[in-house]
């Protein structure tokens, strides 16, 4: 490896010398280009993405209001599917093209089923409302996944917890519910607060039921909204609490748990927030390209669309892997890493912007 | 790793941490300062190191189509932007606060590992496309270590050197997101036909640039220490051997079964630290609790 800058001073600044260690380093790495450069390379294997087609087996009313379906997914051919960990969650394409994430709320042992459940959210994207309209038994849907963003840490296997608290929130249950077959099956010591607006909304209170030493339930209409010390009653310091439902139900369990020493806490973490207070603009990309972006998504949103290789990762504006060079336009910075020295040139494409009706020329 | 620890593969996300590096004392073990320097002397090589990785990886993603593959890789880069730019911070908030000028070094790793990204960008394509199937060896190495460190310090009782909470903290988070991810860059490069004597030529290079540059490093940090003597490498080494035969450090008998273990033809990620482990530790870092929010 030849190199056409300047070789960097030496460690205890002895004048202009060069430093050996920087040097052996250099001449080893250059010895070592030209010994592997015979060496063959074949590209990385091809992979169509076209996701797995399940069937819907069977479905059943999950709450007494009827608002929550369960679906039990399973292969065309009846094979096993690939194996899942509680706390994990499928992308499910709807026949509409929108695509709903919901968690795996069966038992992980069983190799040839994926269950779901949906409940009904009336005026919401319209993708509940069409799993539930669509998708009955025969029915086959594309998926992607399982993938775990939830994952539990069982005691005794990786966590010091004695024992395992969860707090669910309505639907939110889902993953809890497959959660709650692991402690069984491995016979750890479990609790579950679960809380919803009336008992007739609650799914999945019947296969509860036989847990019913472990399980308390709160509702708003005979409880009132629950506390957090109501949450997490019976939780002491070292134990570890995994928590599902909405998010001030999240935050009031997050700050009381933050108070335990060394207690875990594990939520699930979904992907970025909406965007806000954005407008419309143009960007053109170093090919020519014109892309609209409008005032809902992201430029790495839409970009991604045509072009699944662009590089990103957090999607919130803070490590900056998408960091793309500006040619032209004037940016609207919405990071938190940048420096005020590298904005001039330099944007997040995951949250960064641009005022409306302007046009961004971006180096991808 | 055994079944019941198996908990199956974790979607990677990077972590938004924010540190703190106010009223931490150089010696954050008190007891172990060459323990202490050893590990900062990872520390200056880190941001340099890591952002190396993104760019590789950023590369390397243009030519993948396995979205598997390609949401590691994604989880993956993000989580190595944050402990670069999280490291860097400690050489400008922590170090140099502390007397300790870490410009020579931090302009010599610089200039290593961007020589590395400069003298591919000047090859031909099919020569560069070798190159980066190279530095994905390279990198795969490295996180063979890093996997190995990782792991040790979610074991390691730091807390009776009386280090101190934030920088246990730290390589902590630091430590359990690269067994988290330990997998990856393996699998990539493997995906990309590396091969079995090139695995290892690369893990060589890699594993033994670590071991020298830290221990260079070490020897810088203790020659800028005004509260220590001005050590040659002999007595750094021992030194080492000592902190290490404490439990202050990874020992050299567990560094070296680790490169033994690299050998294997069957060799796997897996098997270096436990995912139910750096799960539990990131459910009750307080760092990385905080992140959520």
């Amino acid at each position: 490896m030849s190199t056409t800058q300047d070789l960097p001073p030496h460690l205890y600044g002895r004048g202009n010398r060069h430093d050996m260690g920087v040097t052996l380093v250099i001449a080893a790495a250059s010895a070592l280009g030209r010994l592997t450069s015979h060496l063959s390379a074949r590209g990385p294997e091809r992979v169509e993405d076209a996701g797995r087609v399940l069937t819907v087996e069977r479905r059943t009313r999950e709450s007494l209001d009827g608002s929550v379906v369960g679906l039990v997914l399973t292969s065309p051919d009846g094979g096993p599917l690939p194996r899942w960990w509680p706390g994990a969650h499928l992308d499910v394409y709807l026949p509409s093209g929108a695509m709903r994430t919901y968690s795996l709320c069966g038992d992980h042992r069983d190799r040839n089923e994926y269950r779901i459940a949906v409940r009904r959210i009336d005026g919401g994207g319209g993708g509940s409302a069409e799993v539930h309209d669509v998708l009955q038994p025969g029915a086959t849907v594309t998926v992607r996944g399982p993938r775990n963003a939830f994952p539990l840490a069982p005691p005794g296997a990786g966590s010091t917890a004695r024992r395992l608290h969860f707090v669910a929130g309505g639907i939110g249950i889902t993953p809890i519910l497959a959660m709650v077959t692991l402690a069984e099956s491995r016979g750890i010591d479990w609790s579950l607060v679960y809380t919803g607006r009336d008992a007739a909304s609650l799914p999945f209170l019947d296969e509860l039921a036989r847990y019913e030493d472990h399980v308390t339930v709160l509702t708003d209409d005979r409880h009132g909204v629950p506390t957090a010390a109501t949450l997490l009653a019976g939780v002491e310091a070292g134990d570890a609490v995994y928590c599902c439902g909405p998010p001030p139900m999240i935050a009031a369990v997050r700050a009381a748990v933050r108070a335990l020493p060394e207690t875990e806490l594990h939520v699930e973490r979904f992907s970025p927030a909406p965007v806000v207070d954005g407008a419309a603009f143009e960007v053109q990309l170093a090919d020519g390209t014109l892309v609209d972006i409008p005032a809902d998504r992201s430029v790495l949103d839409v970009l991604r669309e045509g072009r699944p290789q662009v590089a990103h990762s957090c999607q919130q504006g803070f490590c900056g892997t998408c960091s793309v060079r500006v040619l032209a336009g004037e940016p609207e910075h919405r990071d938190t890493i940048l420096t005020d020295e590298q904005h001039p040139d330099e944007m997040l494409i995951c949250v960064s912007r641009a005022a409306a009706g302007t046009r961004l020329v971006l180096d991808l | 790793m055994t079944a019941l620890q198996d908990i199956g593969p974790v979607a990677l996300r990077p972590r938004d941490v924010q540190f703190d590096w106010d009223g931490v004392p150089l010696h954050w073990m008190p007891g172990e300062p060459v323990a202490t320097h050893v590990i900062n002397a990872l520390n200056l090589l880190l941001p340099a190191g890591e952002r190396m990785f993104v760019s590789t990886f950023k590369e390397a993603l243009a030519e993948v189509t396995d979205p598997e593959v390609r949401e590691a890789m994604i989880g993956f880069m993000g989580q190595e932007a944050v402990h670069a730019e999280t490291h860097d911070k400690v050489l400008w908030q922590f170090l140099d606060r502390r007397g300790i000028d870490p410009r020579p070094y931090v302009a010599q790793a610089d200039f290593i590992f961007g020589a590395i990204g400069a003298a591919a960008k000047r090859l031909p394509a099919p020569a560069r496309y070798r190159n980066l199937v190279e530095r994905l060896a390279f990198i795969a190495g490295i996180e063979h270590f890093t996997a190995v460190l990782g792991d040790w310090i979610l074991n390691a009782d730091l807390e009776s050197f009386g280090a101190d909470p934030t920088m246990a903290d730290l390589f902590r988070w630091h430590g359990a997101e690269e067994v988290e991810h330990r997998s990856v860059s393996f699998d990539v490069a493997t995906h990309f036909g590396m091969g079995y004597v090139q695995r290892y030529v690369m893990f060589v290079l890699g594993s033994g640039g670590l071991l020298v540059t830290v221990v260079r490093g070490t020897k810088f940090l203790v020659h800028q220490d005004p509260t220590l003597p001005n050590y040659g490498y002999p007595r750094v080494l021992a030194e080492m051997t000592r902190a290490m035969s404490h439990g202050a450090l990874p020992k050299w008998r567990s560094l070296a079964a680790a490169s033994i273990r690299y050998l294997r033809p069957d060799y796997t990620p897996e098997v270096e630290g436990n995912t139910a482990q750096a799960t539990a530790y990131l459910a009750k870092s307080p760092t990385a609790q905080a992140a959520l929010a």
